[in-house]
């Protein structure tokens, strides 16, 4: 049952359809494993093998009947409160049918575990969490990435072959490129998000999957999107790169690593790349973080910050009531941005299909002092890698993180974004990464995973 | 203001007028993060938007209309 378990998501799909695999099997196998590799991890926060079992019994025949997932600590289940890895969340919080959960179940999915995440989602390195955080398989010192953290970690280690993560400023891209898998931001509004409980104010945060390569995405993305997300050939693809910081203030194996992964999109698909201008792009960043905070607190009140539960931790409780005082003009001014920015892109994507540039400037870095070494300098991690991941949630675009190389041990990835409502073809152009390198980044393994499969 | 000189004052006098209560290691946090967000809040407060287009409640979704 171990060579089930390290199938990709459509083809532990498609051998259950096709009785090769006994979906019950492979559920008790999925919570064998994560005992035995999750204590290393801190992936999967909790299992509940009686509502898997449960859910098993009543799973339709859809496109992922009986395959066992994940899902992040930001969503309600039917038995289980959302703790967004915090011990006070700031908002109401019950049991209930999320969106995501409605999608998995009427698609035949298992939800075996909660995912860890970086408490209140409110970082890209996973390390602080109300759990203790998440560990990244390539190396379990360094960072997971977050917020998605667990999830990440979960099916990086082959706990999971698919996981559902949610993504407000990169949160899903971030952890895909720390631990090697492909993530992908849908474009606003176009995948589940009822039951989250900042959908109704939130205009960044979108649901989302992280697998290993793309095919899975596509897989899971069109059962949160409640969609077929068909691929397509891609030619001629016109790449947009961007002469600045957030690709050139890079560490030089990441610069080297997804140039070349450029260079191989344009020659595979018979394509070009165009250099563009975002002139914005920095201001258009503070503008991301000074909206997603503004509905962030919202309705938090100042009675509720001066009885913060004291096991929030003291990072979180100081940024807490810092953002409290930040300038409501400032958020005027970030809504301006946002159209700026959003007019910019509609124009540029006039030119170009694709935009990229590296997913985070750096490999993740330890867990206990999450700074970056870049050219300009030391930056913490999330100084680093917000250049890079806000602009989607900004403007709503979709956004893809694809791995494509691999220093010091630990992955490095590249970003692609395109046009509202192209995700599909930053799927597609994924896969034409992949098959351009042979697979060698989607298929590679951590050593926690290759280890215990090589034993 | 200069956020590096001035984040004890500013974090002092705004948490008296908001009647938020801090502790020290709170204090510490929020006087570190006024000096990385103040000086590109600031930044971005002098920015002359005022040509700038309007989208009153954007369609995240979809790309800005036509103007």
């Amino acid at each position: 049952m171990n060579e089930a378990l390290d199938l990709s998501l459509r083809e532990q799909t498609r051998a259950i359809a096709a009785g090769e695999t006994d979906a019950g099997e492979l559920l008790e196998a999925t919570l064998r494993r994560i005992e035995e590799r999750n204590p290393t991890l801190n992936a999967v926060v909790e299992t509940f093998p009686e509502r898997s079992r449960e859910m098993l019994a009543a799973a339709p025949q859809g496109p992922l009947h009986g395959v066992p997932v994940v899902i992040k600590d930001e969503w309600p289940l039917p038995w289980r409160a959302q703790r967004f890895g915090a011990a006070d969340m700031l908002a109401d919080s019950a049991p209930g049918e999320s969106g995501p959960y409605r999608a998995l179940r009427d698609a035949g999915a298992v939800i075996v575990g909660v995912g860890n995440m970086h408490e209140l989602g409110a970082s890209s390195t996973g390390n602080v969490s109300v759990y203790g955080p998440a560990r990244n398989p390539w190396s379990t010192e360094r960072c997971p990435g977050g917020s998605s953290s667990g999830p990440a970690s979960a099916v990086a280690a082959r706990l999971v072959a698919g996981a559902v993560g949610a993504d407000g400023i990169g949160s899903i891209r971030y952890p895909a490129a720390y631990c090697g898998l492909t993530g992908l931001k849908p474009t606003f509004g176009r995948s589940a998000m009822a039951g989250h409980h900042m959908a109704e104010v939130s205009s960044t945060i979108v649901s989302g999957p992280l697998c290993a390569d793309a095919a899975d995405c596509r897989l899971l993305a069109s059962v949160l999107y409640g969609e077929e997300l068909r691929g397509g050939e891609v030619q001629g693809l016109r790449i947009g790169v961007i002469r600045d910081e957030v690709s050139e203030d890079v560490a030089p194996a990441v610069r080297e690593a997804c140039e070349a992964a450029v260079e191989d999109l344009r020659r595979e698909t018979g394509g070009e790349v165009r250099e563009i201008e975002l002139p914005e792009l920095a201001a258009a960043t503070l503008a991301t973080v000074l909206i997603a905070n503004g509905e962030s607190l919202n309705n938090v009140t100042r009675e509720r910050l001066n009885h913060l539960d004291p096991e929030l931790s003291p990072l979180g409780r100081g940024l807490l009531k810092y953002r409290i005082l930040l300038p409501a003009a400032a958020t005027v001014k970030s809504a301006q941005l946002r159209a700026i920015a959003r007019r910019r892109l509609a124009a540029v994507f006039a030119d170009v299909d694709v935009i990229a540039w590296p997913t985070v400037p750096a490999v993740a870095p330890p867990l206990e002092a999450p700074l970056v070494e870049l050219p300009s300098g030391t930056l913490t991690a999330d100084q680093a890698n917000v250049r890079g991941g806000a602009l989607a949630n900004l403007t709503g675009i979709p956004a893809v993180s694809v791995p494509v190389g691999n220093s010091q041990g630990l992955p490095i990835a590249l970003q692609l974004q395109g046009a509202w409502g192209r995700d599909e073809l930053l799927l597609d152009a994924a896969e034409v990464l992949e098959r351009a390198n042979g697979r060698r980044w989607v298929d590679a393994l951590p050593p926690l995973a290759a280890d215990v499969l090589e034993a | 203001m200069e956020a590096s000189s001035n984040a004890n004052d500013f974090i002092g006098i705004a948490i008296a007028a908001y009647g938020i209560e801090a502790d020290e290691i709170e204090l510490a946090v929020m006087r570190a993060a006024h000096e990385m967000f103040w000086p590109p809040i600031l930044e971005l407060l002098d920015l002359d938007n005022s040509e700038a287009p309007v989208e009153p409640t954007p369609d995240l979704s979809r790309a800005p209309e036509e103007r």
